[in-house]
């Protein structure tokens, strides 16, 4: 175990907040109180629901949000919370055919095309099963697949290629072994496809004197998450911890002044995670539900969003690090506030070294790299260091980076993953295996008569963003790509002006954004002219920027930032473009 | 060379609602053609629906619409603002055509 080399507090200064919903939390906060009995709670209901269905797209599956591809955690935290609430779910059919197109032969993915992980098969197995009442694709592959995540210490990896590493974590021992027990349900054998006592006697040992349990053996601080991920495996596999009882006492020690949870010893914002994992523990180890559920029922309703859905904690202090690196990013250089900064920074907690969307949960290589183009750490060598150590740890097998740990690889987090170890002043090559990593890119390509052509995964349509982030990061590993980053450029360049990321018919900010970026990194000439009239095109009258000329309005404080970066990319040619993506 | 007349406006905004009815289904009758989409229809006409049915109106009308060109919301915001941009782009074919 290494040290905390950070306070494990909230972030202190001053974030951006928008007040919007997320999936992730209004899952968490619907799943809670259902746990609790109280979805007659929410305030918004039908409001919610329709948050909630709005995510679905035409092919079946959900999506983080109106317009972005289907994924299948989306899909089943949409489906799941609308069965909580005792809404209907529309379309399961079209659903389950969604979920037949990321099945890989043994497990599910994440995307069509990608490659399996032990989320993506937690998810889909229990959407299939539990949701849709469909078959299995093939149950005995699907078995065989998770027996293969235990590794020699005993506890599950996120793929058997990581397990056969030792990678095992208590959030993959969870998921493998929910996906196994749905699996049951529909038929496959009932005798779990593990050595169980190993099973069982690792997730135990992740329990320390205090009662709590860690993710793994290198994890800085026993928290909420891994205590409900290892007590919830435990309790499906038919076990307990070690010392349930101080498990229960340390959980219900764990609570703020409202009388609902925190994340660890010392957090303090009782967020919407912090009470639900608090509550599925509580849950798993037979415990009382009633000495908490007034408190954690008024709190989560707290955080509920005019709009419907909800957030992790109050809307109005809700803050981000995508909006809060956008605030800095798009002021004038050297006049941001430095409290945007700090609060980034303080989004570095205990167990993982990179930065979450919002604080608390995990770390993403995307927002790690938003933060650090913000100016995040830029002093603070200690805290660079811990970003370098995360990013190495996180490389997949397949040599490519995934949203987060144990997340299978996409073009995206790998090309946000190269540009973060470049901007950290660290040699590719010294923290990330650069062959390795130019094997995942490769995987990418698509047939393509010139070899442009790259997919966000490796079975993804080929799009224009997609191939330009390979173009990047093959050239951060040392390959020349100008020549086909040229070629890539004329082919998705719209008429009018800007660039489309499929054909070249309607432009939009991502693809216009990223076609510059790229221009600059070749050594391409940037027609200014052109990108100017996609900017005035996409741009408000309040002086925001549109995410594309059909969307109505400011997209937001991303989009926002995105339209100021460019703009002054134009007035000055040599202010470089920060590597920002999204997808 | 003879060319084909441009349908009356009345004529054309008939064939929009038709297009724009097979693709938002039945929340869309009540919709005067006057009124802003978004705000009638909310999600339900975001910019997925509205490139869905700009194609569409393409299609039926054999026009294209230029993304940056053309000012797209404005123009797509109603049934009578699309049908006008019809009818204008029509006209502009028609009188292409007669010119050659």
């Amino acid at each position: 175990m290494t040290a905390v080399t950070t306070a494990p507090r909230s972030p202190e200064g001053l974030g951006a907040v928008t007040g919007e919903p997320d999936l992730w939390c209004t899952y968490a906060a619907v799943r809670t109180l259902a746990w609790l009995d109280r979805t007659d709670d929410l305030a918004e209901p039908d409001l919610t629901a329709a948050y909630l269905a709005g995510r679905r797209n035409a092919d079946g599956g959900y999506a983080w949000s109106r317009g972005m591809l289907s994924d299948a955690w989306a899909t089943f935290y949409c489906t799941q919370a609308l069965r909580d609430m005792g809404r209907p779910v529309t379309g399961l059919e079209a659903t389950a055919g969604w979920l037949r197109r990321t099945w890989s032969g043994d497990a599910y993915a994440m995307l069509p095309g990608q490659g399996p992980d032990v989320w993506a098969t937690h998810f889909s197995v229990r959407t299939a099963v539990e949701l849709c009442g469909t078959p299995l694709h093939d149950g005995g592959r699907l078995v065989r697949w998770l027996a293969a995540l235990q590794g020699p210490d005993g506890g599950l990896g996120w793929t058997p290629e990581d397990a056969r590493r030792g990678n095992a974590d208590v959030r993959a021992c969870y998921y493998g072994v929910m996906a196994w027990r749905a699996a049951v349900r529909a038929g496959a054998a009932a005798t779990p496809p593990w050595n169980v006592p190993a099973l069982v006697a690792w997730l135990r040992d992740r329990q320390g004197a205090e009662g709590g349990f860690r993710f793994s053996p290198a994890a800085e601080v026993p928290c909420m998450w891994a205590t409900y991920r290892a007590v919830g495996a435990l309790e499906a596999l038919g076990h307990a911890p070690r010392d349930a009882e101080a498990c229960r006492a340390w959980t219900m020690r764990l609570r703020g002044p409202s009388g609902a949870f925190v994340r660890w010893e010392g957090y303090d914002v009782e967020d919407v995670w912090a009470s639900f994992c608090a509550v599925g523990t509580l849950r798993a180890l037979g415990a009382p539900l009633a000495p908490v559920a007034d408190a954690v029922a008024a709190r989560i309703a707290a955080f509920g969003c005019p709009q419907g859905g909800f957030t992790y904690r109050e809307p109005r202090a809700a803050a981000d690090a995508l909006s809060t690196s956008a605030a800095v990013l798009k002021a004038v250089p050297g006049q941001a506030d430095p409290g945007l900064v700090r609060w980034l920074e303080g989004c570095q907690l205990p167990n993982e070294g990179g930065v979450m969307y919002m604080p608390g949960r995990g770390s993403e290589v995307r927002c790690t790299l938003w933060a650090l183009a913000a100016g995040a750490f830029t002093g603070d060598a200690s805290a660079r260091a811990r970003i370098v150590r995360w990013l190495a740890s996180l490389q997949n097998p397949d040599g490519g980076f995934g949203y987060w740990e144990g997340r299978g690889s996409d073009m995206v987090s790998t090309a946000a993953a190269l540009e973060i170890v470049t901007l950290l002043g660290a040699t590719v090559g010294e923290v990330v295996d650069a062959g390795a990593a130019t094997a995942f890119l490769d995987s990418c390509r698509r047939p393509d008569e010139n070899g442009l052509a790259h997919g966000n995964v490796p079975g993804a349509t080929a799009t224009l963003r997609a191939g330009l982030q390979a173009h990047r990061a093959l050239r951060l590993l040392g390959r020349d790509t100008s020549g086909a980053t040229a070629s890539l450029l004329a082919r998705h360049r719209v008429r009018g002006g800007g660039f489309a990321n499929e054909g070249n018919r309607v432009p939009d900010l991502l693809s216009s954004y990223e076609a510059v970026l790229a221009a600059d990194r070749a050594g391409l000439p940037v027609d200014t002219g052109h990108t100017a009239a996609f900017l005035a095109r996409v741009g408000t009258p309040e002086g925001g920027t549109a995410w594309s000329p059909l969307a109505p309005g400011s997209g937001g404080p991303l989009a926002d930032c995105l339209g100021t970066l460019l703009a002054r990319r134009l007035d000055e040619p040599k202010a470089a473009l920060p590597a920002l993506a999204l997808s | 060379m003879s060319t084909t007349p441009v349908p009356a406006i009345d004529d054309l905004r008939t064939r929009v609602r038709a297009v724009l009815a097979a693709r938002l289904g039945d929340a869309f009758e009540a919709v005067p053609s006057d009124a802003d989409l978004q705000q009638a229809l909310g999600e339900r006409y975001d910019s997925l629906t509205a490139m869905e049915c700009i194609s569409a109106v393409e299609e039926e009308f054999g026009i294209e619409v230029d993304f940056v060109a053309d000012d797209v919301r404005h123009w797509f915001s109603t049934v009578d603002l699309m049908a006008s941009f019809t009818h204008d782009r029509l006209e502009d074919s028609a009188a292409l055509m007669e010119g050659r």
